[in-house]
């Protein structure tokens, strides 16, 4: 197991209360796998991702739990053991809307090259050459180094941006909606390129996105997120013919398909709501096999088909 | 494409502006009649002094008055009131832009001049000496404390700064000037009334200097209290704005050290339209060194154009006019180079 | 609705907020009180007026300032009889009595002495009266201060007669030479001191008047009941005085003092609220609207409109704006109407850039598409789907542009060049620079002006701080 997460919990100060953005959340990931996180937009599966990253603004009230990352706990590291050891040469990020990650004054080459430089200690040129390959490997041309962001196009930014997420060869990487904000034309090249990658560098990946249909191309596990907690957990051969949970069930039925006439179907109600979520089983007031109990106690986590499922149906 | 087209473009807009701001002062003046107005006056004053000296030579009245009236007529024509005044405009305008400047009427340097130039470049250096202090001064204390106040957004510091900020900007500058004249002067006997050098200026340099300390102590004191402020506020606001973006983020998260994410991601980014800024308030700058000079008694150009205005000194008006355009137009253009090398998004 | 309400909720979080509308509150409120009990000519009927203010003391510290003094300064002081105090026949003529009274309590001499009557009245056409005025002295003594004889009437009227009826007649005793005599004589008889006319103009009649002598023939207040006689020796019972003043000239005076011509900075200071707040809200208004309209038109429209206007406003930009200020207020006058045109001329340049570029990025997005795919004519979506999102932010523009214009209007008063109808808080602080007011240090004619100033700017600015988290969503409060 490459890396563990038990219990991760992140909580914000707002001026409601708390915001319980990741409440609880536990999952595993091997080596060379890619694990899909997906769910509804303010679920929390961005900030499961900040979370391990340690990308935290500055009203956090609550981060605990675990993130083992080969045996090692990452949340009691200090801030500088962090950034010197785990940044980046571990885990790097490609961040949700890629169109701001780099920044605008400096050239793309040279952004890309930084960790190489500020980590590795490699001189200008060569960090520079290790970028022009990595270019090629994402399909850029090597002019591009010298170019500025605003000069790129969606879809360049974004391969320019995966670049510069496998500097260091991390461990692990993690995309948060990688291709959220590019037409689908370009969508279908940076899958591509991402199963490409997958394969010839064996790198393990957390891949965050709300469509399924698309992670389901490149997932080996699945990770359904609801108002802030994992719901179910398991392999994409299991999870998609057959889900369990139920509102795994209606994301997958949801999806409109090319070869079938049935309607998609919507889910119901609206999403919750992270400062005073539901009582009981937080999808309790959308589900449509809600029972009594639902909405006065919290499901455990059943095993089942290797995975897990956080639903009373199956206690 | 890129750098010289941008660049090239700019220099054309602020040539055109200088001319059309000569032309509009030069047809203001003329088309108002003042023009005439105060040419005749000026060359009535002149012919009443030569008839003064001419009674005491020639007695006959007669002749005298034919005299008189000859020379009135040279007169006329060297003041050009035998034309109407738009036929003076390009005259004038090409001498201005040549800068022959003229003579001024009232005015003088402190060795007697009345070349229009030897004025300007008496009281520039007085000028510069007290706007550019005053500028680095603030420029430093909006880039010292503008970051840090950012980063603590929210707390209690931020907050009095901010209320600083917000009374620095209404306080205007001339009367906060007065107070402390009021205060200092008047009251404490600290500091002098106003003016650059006491009188007699003292003869040993470094008792010179001494008392130039002692003068520009005031004035100084009061542009940054009253400038300082707005720029302080200015400057947070941008870095705040610049460290809330997601590159920001980025940086961090790629494991670069704190101080680089701030000097190359935030100050780097937020360098330029702070730049922009410091633009935007370079015409404040220009009445504030007006103000300040006036309620001081500061002699630079402020007061220089001020008594201009005053005393209708055509030829000095026009010349301070484009003086200050120029100088204006100069500064926002090497500003302008500065920002399209920090921005390259503003490149054509 | 709800994003208004929310956005208010949002504004009124903070404090500034709070106290920003506060001040506000009372700015509007004072404005509205100033321009229900002054006159809206006020300015060219009173304040340029000097003869108006004639009888008020000259550079006269407020009156609240004696809380703070140990040795009280003397007020301002004006005395009025509307009625005779008595009346008695004198020989086959009446002598007429208007008394009034003084308790004199400062150690200070007033700074000048004023008589004036108004309305005399008398019947007898070739016997008018005479009207002789004196002092009684807390020590008993009584100086006779000046007689005022009146002219016969000449021509065919009826009696009654009337004098003084259009305006009164005023005397000024500081300096009057015929006091100066009396008082010679006063000085030899009651204390056998000789000091020619000369002498006693060099002293001062207010100090003979008021005081006591002392060792070295110096003159020390004398505090007690003075009492001011106008007497009226008449031929008719019924002739008479419509009014007797007796003005004293004090030290201090009003809420907020004098200045050098006298008048009183309280009403010339309440002015200024109202037109602080037309020139502020007036110019920004006008600027924003132009300002951002135009961004709008340019942004939206774009191609060669887009240019001119980008173009125009880049050129704009480049002029210093003060010095051609001066330069147009010098030769057209100083007019508010030219003060604001100026100040909306060179401000709209910078809102228009910004607009445009926010234009250029709405631009793009989706629904605009749709719109225009709907139909819809250029102007409607420019009005319904572009201006709103703008909107906040061209609404904090202009709060916070409204200060700028009222500091702007300010500084050209003090340059001299402001509108001379009307007294702006710039203008008084202009003409108290100009007599030396901050080297004599007349604080109570410096500082308010300038702090009426700075609170109605920071009253704007307080707002436009408390709409910034509005504005920027980025900056909303999480804490």
């Amino acid at each position: 197991m490459l890396l563990e997460v038990s219990n991760l919990r992140l909580y914000f100060k707002t001026l409601r209360g708390d915001v319980k953005a990741v409440d609880g959340v536990s999952f595993s990931l091997d080596k060379g796998k890619t694990l899909g996180i997906v769910g509804e937009s303010g679920c929390g599966k961005s900030s499961t991702a900040n979370a391990i990253v340690r990308n935290l603004p500055r009203n956090v009230s609550r981060y605990e739990g675990r993130i083992c990352l080969e045996d090692m706990d990452l949340i009691p590291l200090s801030e500088d053991e962090f950034r010197s050891k785990i940044r980046w040469r571990r885990i790097s990020m490609v961040f949700q809307g890629a169109m701001n990650s780099l920044n605008p004054v400096l050239k793309v080459g040279f952004q890309v090259a930084e960790p190489l430089i500020i980590h590795k200690g490699l001189s200008r040129g060569e960090a520079l050459k290790i970028v022009e390959e990595l270019f090629r490997l994402v399909g850029l041309s090597s002019e591009i180094v010298n170019r500025y962001p605003h000069e790129l196009s969606g879809g360049m930014k974004q391969r320019a941006i995966i670049a510069m997420a496998l500097t260091l060869n991390p461990d692990i990487l993690i995309l948060d909606e990688p291709t959220s904000a590019l037409d689908v034309s370009i969508q279908a090249q940076i899958m591509n390129l991402l199963k490409n990658l997958k394969r010839k560098l064996g790198i393990s990946m957390i891949f965050i996105t709300h469509d399924i249909a698309l992670a389901s191309d490149i997932c080996d596990e699945f990770g359904v997120m609801y108002a802030g907690e994992l719901v179910e957990l398991g392999s994409a051969e299991k999870i998609l013919p057959s889900p369990k949970h139920p509102y795994t069930q209606k994301l997958l039925s949801s999806i409109p398909r090319l070869h079938s006439d049935k309607t998609p179907e919507f889910i119901p109600g609206a999403p919750p709501d992270l400062v005073a979520p539901p009582s009981g089983c937080r999808f309790h007031p959308r589900c449509p096999y809600v029972m009594d109990k639902c909405s006065r106690e919290n499901p455990p986590n059943t095993l089942v088909n290797g995975g897990f499922v956080k639903c009373w149906l199956y206690k | 494409m890129g750098l010289g087209k941008t660049l090239a473009l700019k220099g054309l807009t602020l040539i055109v502006v200088l001319i059309s701001v000569l032309l509009f002062t030069v047809l203001i003046i003329g088309a108002s009649g003042l023009s005439d107005r105060v040419l005749s006056s000026i060359m009535n004053e002149e012919l009443r002094g030569i008839r003064q000296k001419l009674t005491t030579q020639i007695r006959d009245p007669e002749e005298l008055n034919r005299a008189m009236d000859e020379i009135k007529q040279d007169l006329v024509k060297a003041y050009g009131l035998d034309k109407p005044w738009y036929a003076r405009i390009p005259n004038m305008i090409l001498r201005i832009v040549t800068l022959d400047l003229g003579s001024a009427r009232e005015v003088q340097t402190f060795t007697g001049s009345n070349r229009i130039s030897d004025i300007i470049l008496e009281r520039i250096p007085n000028t510069i000496l007290l706007m550019t202090s005053a500028l680095i001064i603030n420029f430093v204390l909006g880039l010292v404390i503008g970051p840090r106040i950012a980063l603590r957004h929210g707390t209690k510091m931020d907050k009095a700064i901010s209320l600083y900020s917000a009374i620095s900007y209404a306080l205007p500058t001339w009367w906060l000037g007065m107070l402390m004249i009021l205060f200092f002067s008047f009251k404490l006997r600290i500091f002098p009334f106003g003016g650059m050098y006491s009188v007699p200026p003292s003869e040993d340099t470094f008792m010179r200097f001494l008392d130039l300390l002692w003068h520009v102590m005031l004035p100084l004191i009061t542009l940054v209290l009253a400038l300082s402020g707005s720029w302080i506020y200015i400057t947070r606001s941008i870095v705040l704005s610049v460290a809330q973006e997601d590159f920001v983020s980025v940086a961090r998260v790629k494991g670069l050290p704190e101080d680089l994410v701030r000097r190359r991601y935030i100050v780097r980014v937020a360098a330029s339209p702070i730049l922009t800024n410091v633009v935007l308030g370079l015409a404040g700058s220009i009445a504030g060194a007006i103000l300040t000079e006036i309620v001081f008694d500061w002699p630079g150009m402020g007061t220089l154009y001020y008594k201009a205005v005053m005393s209708v000194d055509e030829s000095l008006i026009l010349a301070l006019t484009y003086i200050f355009t120029l100088i204006y137009v100069l500064a926002r253009f090497i500003l302008e180079i500065l920002y399209v090398v920090l921005d390259p998004r503003v490149r054509l | 609705m709800s994003f208004i309400r929310e956005s208010f909720s949002e504004f009124w979080a903070s404090n500034i907020s709070k106290i920003g509308i506060l001040f506000l509150a009372i700015l509007v409120a004072v404005s509205i009180y100033t321009v229900t009990t002054l006159p809206l000519d006020f300015g060219v009927r009173y304040w340029y007026n000097p003869v108006y203010w004639v009888d008020y003391p000259k550079s006269a510290q407020p009156e609240w300032i004696n809380i703070f003094l140990s040795e009280k300064l003397m007020s301002h002081v004006e005395l009025s009889i509307s009625k005779a105090s008595g009346i008695k026949p004198y020989n086959n003529r009446f002598i007429k009595y208007y008394n009034v009274s003084y308790n004199h309590e400062c150690n200070q001499f007033p700074k000048f002495i004023t008589l004036r009557i108004s309305d005399l009245l008398f019947y007898r056409r070739d016997s008018p009266p005479i009207v002789r005025f004196y002092v009684t002295r807390p020590d008993g003594r009584t100086i006779e201060l000046y007689t005022l004889a009146i002219e016969t009437i000449s021509s065919n009227a009826t009696p009654p007669f009337r004098y003084f009826s259009m305006e009164p007649k005023r005397i000024l005793l500081s300096g009057d030479i015929y006091l100066a005599r009396s008082l010679v004589s006063f000085l030899y008889r009651e204390f056998n001191i000789s000091l020619g006319t000369s002498g006693v103009l060099e002293v001062g009649s207010e100090k003979i008047i008021f005081g006591s002598i002392g060792g070295d023939n110096t003159f020390t207040p004398l505090i007690g009941r003075y009492v001011f006689s106008a007497v009226l020796i008449c031929s008719d019972v019924n002739d008479g005085i419509g009014m007797f003043n007796v003005v004293l000239g004090g030290y201090v005076y009003g809420l907020m003092g004098t200045d050098v011509l006298g008048r009183d900075l309280f009403q010339g200071l309440l002015f200024g609220f109202p037109i602080a707040l037309i020139i502020g809200v007036g110019v920004s208004l006008l600027t924003t609207f132009i300002g951002a309209g135009l961004g709008i038109v340019s942004g939206y429209i774009g191609g060669r409109v887009d240019d001119f206007i980008q173009r125009f406003a880049d050129t704009i930009n480049n002029i210093p704006l003060l010095p051609l200020l001066i330069l147009l207020s010098f030769i057209f006058g100083g007019r508010l109407w030219l003060i604001i045109f100026v100040l909306v001329f060179f401000n709209w340049p910078s809102l228009t850039i910004i607009v445009r570029s926010m234009v250029l990025s709405a631009k793009a997005s989706q629904f605009i598409e749709a719109a225009v795919a709907i139909g819809a004519s250029r102007l409607r979506i420019m009005v319904k789907h572009i201006f709103p999102q703008v909107a906040p932010f061209v609404f904090a523009q202009m709060i916070f542009f409204t200060p700028y214009a009222i500091l702007a209007e300010s500084a050209l008063s003090f340059l001299g060049l402001g509108d001379v109808t009307m007294p702006t808080w710039g203008q008084i602080l202009e003409y108290g620079f100009k007599n030396g007011a901050v080297f004599l240090g007349y604080w109570w004619w410096i500082l308010p002006p300038g702090l009426f100033i700075v609170y109605s700017a920071v009253t704007f600015v307080f707002i436009a701080l408390g709409m910034e988290p509005v504005v920027n969503p980025r900056l909303r409060r999480w804490k």
